[in-house]
């Protein structure tokens, strides 16, 4: 057997190339989860409102919300992700922000 | 009531003073409950309906969650709280009739009612779980998902008719 490094360099690459991104520049994931209360047409409808979604998309990611469980409805930086989960708060949505999967 | 009809700059219905007075009520618990939860964080663990109405932003990140709360639960609190006032101030000429009101509310108006009214039916989904009239609360909760859908059929409408 051969000793494994105390430090695993692959991370170490990693994080090396993580460290060039400014922290503005970090995607994140804005997430909408389904509950068994807000109807379906007023979740399609607030998509539509409030991210300017075209109605086949509002419908589309509403119908993903409902089967899946959970869609994301936009991506960018972390403070404007919190200004998206803040405004579906408002509107009674069960909103959260994550990591963009990369 | 029959549901919302598009006018010139804005949106009418026409309420009973019986309907007006149970909407303006449940309005009223709903800003208090807000006004509470602004004040106390806590209740966000004690009682389930706040956790519904201000949830964490974060799920797998408690340290993150807790800054969001610190820097922005209160006004969160604060504004839905506000939704909920004005849905009741806009009944309160109603509640008050003998007959029937012709409520008219602008496109700000329609946004209050429509988010208030969703709120209402959180609080309420969660009180039948424990509560002691479920069935009244399963007709109040069904007819206010009737009316917060005929919000958006004409909001829809209006920003059709603007297109």
């Amino acid at each position: 057997m051969v000793a494994l490094p105390a430090v695993p360099l692959i991370d170490e690459v990693v994080d090396v190339e993580r460290r060039e991104l400014h922290a503005s520049e970090v995607p994140w994931s804005t997430v909408v989860w389904n509950d068994p209360v807000n109807l379906m047409s007023y979740v399609a409808w607030v998509f539509r409102r409030h991210f300017g979604m075209d109605a086949p998309t509002a419908e589309q990611r509403m119908m993903q919300v409902h089967t899946e469980g959970r869609a994301i409805v936009a991506e960018g930086n972390r403070e404007a992700m919190e200004r998206h989960v803040e405004a579906m708060h408002e509107y009674g949505l069960w909103a959260t922000l994550e990591r963009a999967p990369r | 009531m029959r549901g919302f009809v598009l006018v010139d700059g804005g949106f009418e219905a026409v309420v009973e003073p019986e309907e007006a007075r149970i909407l303006a009520s449940l309005a009223a618990q709903l800003s208090a409950l807000l006004g509470e939860a602004a004040d106390d964080e806590s209740l966000s663990g004690s009682d389930p309906a706040v956790a519904r109405l201000l949830p964490d932003a974060y799920r797998d990140d408690e340290e993150a969650a807790a800054e969001w709360r610190r820097l922005s639960r209160r006004a969160l609190a604060e504004r839905k709280g506000s939704f909920a006032s004005r849905f009741a101030a806009a009944l309160a000429d109603a509640s008050a009739a003998s007959e029937s009101t012709r409520i008219r509310l602008d496109e700000a108006g329609a946004l209050d009612w429509v988010r208030a009214i969703g709120d209402l039916r959180l609080v309420l989904a969660e009180r039948m779980e424990v509560g002691d009239d479920r069935e009244g609360m399963r007709d109040l909760y069904d007819w206010l998902a009737w009316m917060q859908d005929d919000l958006v059929r004409v909001l829809d409408l209006a920003e059709e008719r603007r297109a």
